[in-house]
């Protein structure tokens, strides 16, 4: 019983000291690409509401470029992402530098720059690997709780727990990667160019 | 009495009885703060119309103060702790009265709380638009912004704003988005964030000192920065004041230096003896220090601009003191009285003309110009009090018979250069006139203000880096828009933000703001309150799509009464004023009998004549402070010109009743050649040309009428008034000429044209013995 507690705690302190560790092993696991793509089911639950929103839809992103978010159901809506900008046909958003980073490592694999916005708890199992987020800005802190990424050599689900109790559940499908965008990735990228 | 007026002893005592009294009065004003930096203070008043005046300060307020900081660095992290690093050093520097770096969000919390309540009554005209014609696509688009990625911060008061009708409305009151990182505000640029810090200096007019304090800060903490591979990027009004002030005064301290060493040999090589230095700087330096004084005590201030002008235009002074040594030239039994008898009549008819040259200056309503004519009158009269009360008695036994080196160049100027060109005076004439009269023709003036500002580029390129990071400063132009009562001020500037809208669609302008788009009329309020009521709450749509989306009946029903219940509320101007932030509170002129003003602000102005066209809106002024202080520029060296003009012409009525016509115009032919030559040379040499090369031609004019008068009445005495005039003239050049090698453009422009002036006076003068002598 000791020995299985002791090992239980070195193994929580020894995953706490190889975070970055962990990071870079997860990583070195994730296929890297300048272009990956797939399909989005996203499951936004408002505590205000008795069923949840769901919506599905592409993704695209482009390591320059930034991410189209393309919704299809329940009604079909265009979001484009880059570094500082959150692009909807309702007009141009500010967005936290935090949260495109959060995007920007989760689709490309790099999660190099995720600690200098939060505290990161990362492991690292033979089959699939999980990262916890929370955030460092004391603004953030007032919205987010908790940001939890999951995958194996794909990202496969990011999970954000409002303070509030809302939550939204994104999983991520049928991944694919390319060196080119298509004709209509092209045109949606568009309206981010300067 | 004229035994009276040549008592050395009683007249040196005299003068010195003056000097104490004025050094009495001297302590008093001098240990007060007398020094006026400020460019406003120059103007005139009544030059505006008031309530333009009062929009103008009200909105120069604000931007007079402000410094805006930008600190880079790679990440977000960094550059928010160099940030507060930074953020300490100033307040040691205790030179700004306000520091901010994290954004209060108390402030915009009450503020969303206290609108909230409201929420039924205050709609965004693009939602009342859609509400009007096609409610369902509001509520379309609401599914789409649910369902955003990261659209948390929309739907955080969701519960209580089923519509999100509100939401659109509060994050509309501040229409740039900036990113806040712990209260901070981060800029993402290229390679790197930048962190905002903005400071605000307590006073609008920072003291001389304090200015060179601020720029030392900026260079210190620049360095300091760099030196940990961060970069910082600072702007704002004070700088650009700072920078002028710092060069302006480096370079007339330079040239000050150099014209007081040249000054220095060359008095003591011509009279071989100190006293005739230490008898002009008596001379000159009294002169200053009393016009000081006496202006003090009648204005209470000075404004800088006086002091280096008016200062110059006692340079004159110089004059009388040379003119006074230079009699003793070769006489054997030289008396300083009797030598005063003597040029007694030259010395005062010098100092009339150039008093009344000043004087007209003081008839212009120009408080800066007002401030240059007393100082220089002041200054002028004591300094020819000091020459004529003083040097009798301090140039007792005062020699000069050896022949120094200037005399050499004295008389080949007198006698073969004036000979030659008299000889050669037709085509040296036509020449002169062909090059006068094309250079005037030609001659462009250059009001425009900006081409006197010489900020640094670097400086410049900053504040432009900054603009496009930050893009709320605020350009110097706006619109004052006003009407007779509260609801026809909000009719007016609604109707030009509608136009401004457009423009900014078409990229002519960035941004711009005014305070009709935050608050709305009761009116208004009242029908927007109906238009929710018929399109959302009586329709059923509400109730259908709470449904949809998952909300339960009671909450349907929660909202429905909260809606039945806020309809008599009205949000009241006062108190949706007291909770607006600052920058909108400064858009607010308020209202008083009879009419309610605003200034509406505009950013990134790319097409000015496009904006200028929206005047024609009822009670809408477009105004261009820029454009507006050029016109009076233009006005006044107009003005300042015909006043030239006048003065000359009095001058001469004047001496042509006291000498004789032909005299007079033999007279004032140097100051006229001078005056002409100069114009001439600053357009073929395309120099700036505006207001302040006047205050040179005055300064001109003035040792003009000397330089002919003395000539006039030298008598038998040419050899020693030419020695003289040469004098008088070389300290001049040396004194003010000098400026010309400033960098500083109005510096610069009035060296050249002081130079120019004095040495085609210098030439032409000894012709006016020859031309009565030989004709």
């Amino acid at each position: 019983m000791f020995i299985k507690v002791l090992l239980l705690y070195l193994s929580v302190v020894g995953q706490i000291f190889s975070d970055e560790n962990t990071l870079n092993q997860i990583s070195t696991r994730l296929v890297k690409s300048l272009i990956v793509q797939g399909d989005f089911k996203q499951e936004k639950k408002l505590k205000m509401l008795n069923k949840p929103l769901i919506s599905t839809g592409k993704f695209t992103y482009h390591q320059h470029k930034g991410a189209i978010w393309k919704t299809l159901t329940p009604v079909s809506t265009l979001v484009l992402m880059n570094e500082s900008t959150l692009l909807t046909e309702q007009g141009e958003q500010a967005i936290p530098e935090a949260f495109a980073n959060v995007f920007k490592a989760m689709l490309s694999g790099d999660f190099k720059n995720l600690e200098s916005h939060f505290f990161v708890m990362a492991t690292n199992h033979e089959t699939s690997w999980q990262i916890e987020l929370k955030p460092k800005d004391e603004l953030l802190q007032r919205i987010i709780s908790t940001l939890t990424l999951t995958g194996d050599t794909e990202l496969r689900s990011l999970d954000i727990a409002e303070v509030g109790g809302n939550s939204t559940f994104i999983s991520f499908d049928k991944t694919t990667h390319s060196s080119q965008l298509s004709l209509e990735q092209e045109g949606d990228f568009e309206p981010l160019q300067p | 009495m004229i035994l009276n007026l040549y008592n050395p002893k009683r007249n040196a005592l005299i003068w010195l009885i003056g000097m104490i009294v004025v050094g009495i009065f001297g302590y008093q004003v001098l240990t007060k703060n007398w020094l006026e930096t400020g460019f406003m203070a120059l103007l005139p008043k009544s030059e505006q119309q008031p309530d333009i005046a009062k929009a103008i300060q009200k909105h120069n307020e604000h931007n007079n103060k402000k410094v805006i900081w930008l600190v880079g660095a790679a990440t977000s992290q960094e550059a928010i702790s160099h940030a507060r690093q930074l953020k300490q050093q100033i307040e040691k520097s205790q030179l700004f009265g306000k520091i901010t770096l994290e954004f209060p969000q108390q402030q915009a919390v009450k503020n969303y709380q206290q609108l909230f309540s409201y929420r039924y009554q205050l709609l965004d005209s693009k939602s009342k638009m859609i509400l009007m014609t096609n409610p369902e696509q509001l509520m379309f688009q609401n599914i789409e912004w649910l369902n955003a990625p990261f659209g948390q911060m929309q739907t955080l008061n969701f519960e209580h704003d089923p519509t999100l009708l509100f939401s659109r409305f509060f994050s509309l009151q501040n229409p740039i988005k900036l990113n806040l990182e712990q209260g901070i505000v981060i800029l993402p640029d290229r390679n790197q964030v930048f962190a905002l810090l903005l400071t605000e200096l307590e006073n609008e007019q920072l003291p001389l000192d304090k200015l060179e304090d601020l720029l030392d800060l900026v260079n210190h903490t620049t360095e300091q920065l760099k030196a940990s591979h961060s970069e910082l990027l600072v702007t704002g009004m004070p700088l650009f004041t700072a920078h002028g002030s710092q060069s302006a005064q480096q370079e007339i301290s330079t040239v000050g230096v150099g014209s007081s060493v040249g000054i220095m040999i060359l008095l003591l090589t011509t009279f071989r003896s100190i006293r005739p230095l230490l008898l002009s700087a008596l001379a000159i330096g009294s002169g200053l220090f009393a016009a000081l004084i006496i202006s003090l005590l009648f204005l209470g201030k000075i404004h800088i601009l006086t002091l280096v002008f008016g200062a110059s235009l006692i340079g004159v002074a110089d004059d009388y003191a040379q003119h006074f040594l230079c009699d003793s030239f070769g006489e054997k039994n030289w008396n300083p009285s009797d030598s005063l008898r003597f040029i007694f009549p030259s010395l005062s008819f010098g100092l009339l003309s150039t008093l009344l040259s000043y004087a007209g200056l003081s008839f212009s309503p120009f408080p800066g110009l007002q401030e240059v004519a007393l100082f220089s009158a002041i200054g002028l009269v004591v300094a020819w009090l000091t020459v004529v009360l003083l040097f009798p008695l301090l140039l007792t036994g005062f020699t000069f018979n050896h022949e120094p080196e200037i005399l050499k160049l004295a008389i080949f100027w007198e006698r073969d250069l004036s000979g030659w060109i008299f000889k050669n005076r037709l085509w040296i004439g036509f020449v002169l006139i062909i090059f006068i009269v094309g250079g005037l023709l030609k001659l462009t003036p250059k009001d425009d203000i900006r081409l006197l500002q010489s900020a640094p580029v670097e400086l410049l390129q900053v504040a432009e880096k900054i603009k496009k990071l930050l893009p709320v400063t605020r350009d110097n132009q706006f619109f004052l828009v006003s009407g007779k009562n509260q609801a026809a001020w909000h009719q007016n500037e609604q109707t030009l933000l509608n136009r401004l809208y457009a423009l900014k669609e078409q990229k002519m302008l960035t941004n711009y703001e005014g305070v009709s788009n935050y608050w709305m009329t009761e009116n208004q309020q009242r029908e927007n309150y109906q238009i929710l009521k018929q399109s959302l709450y009586d329709s059923g749509l509400l109730k259908r799509y709470m449904l949809e989306l998952g909300f339960n009946k009671t909450a349907v029903k929660s909202e429905q009464q909260k809606f039945a219940e806020a309809e008599n509320n009205i949000l009241s101007f006062s108190e949706w004023f007291a909770s607006a932030d600052e920058s909108k509170q400064q858009l607010w002129l308020g209202c008083d009998s009879g009419s309610c003003q605003s200034t509406v602000s505009l950013t990134g102005i790319t097409d000015i004549e496009k904006l200028k066209m929206l005047q024609k809106l009822s009670g809408v002024v477009f105004v261009d402070q820029v454009e507006q202080l050029s016109e009076i520029f233009a006005r006044y060296r107009i003005k300042t010109s015909a006043l030239l003009a006048v003065t000359a012409s009095l001058v001469l009525v004047i001496f042509g009743f006291r000498f004789g016509w032909r005299n007079a115009f033999g007279i004032m032919s140097i100051p006229i050649i001078a005056l002409a030559t100069s114009l001439a040379a600053l357009s073929w040499f395309n120099q700036l040309f505006s207001l302040f090369n006047l205050f040179a031609l005055l300064l001109v004019l003035g040792i003009g009428v000397d330089y002919g008068l003395y000539f006039f009445m030298a008598g038998n005495r040419r050899v020693s008034t030419s020695l003289g005039v040469i004098l008088s003239a070389l300290t001049t050049l040396l004194a003010f000429g000098l400026l010309a090698t400033s960098s500083t453009e109005i510096v610069h422009a009035f060296g050249f044209t002081i130079a120019v002036g004095i040495v085609a006076a210098l030439i032409s003068a000894p012709l006016v013995g020859r031309f009565s002598d030989e004709l």
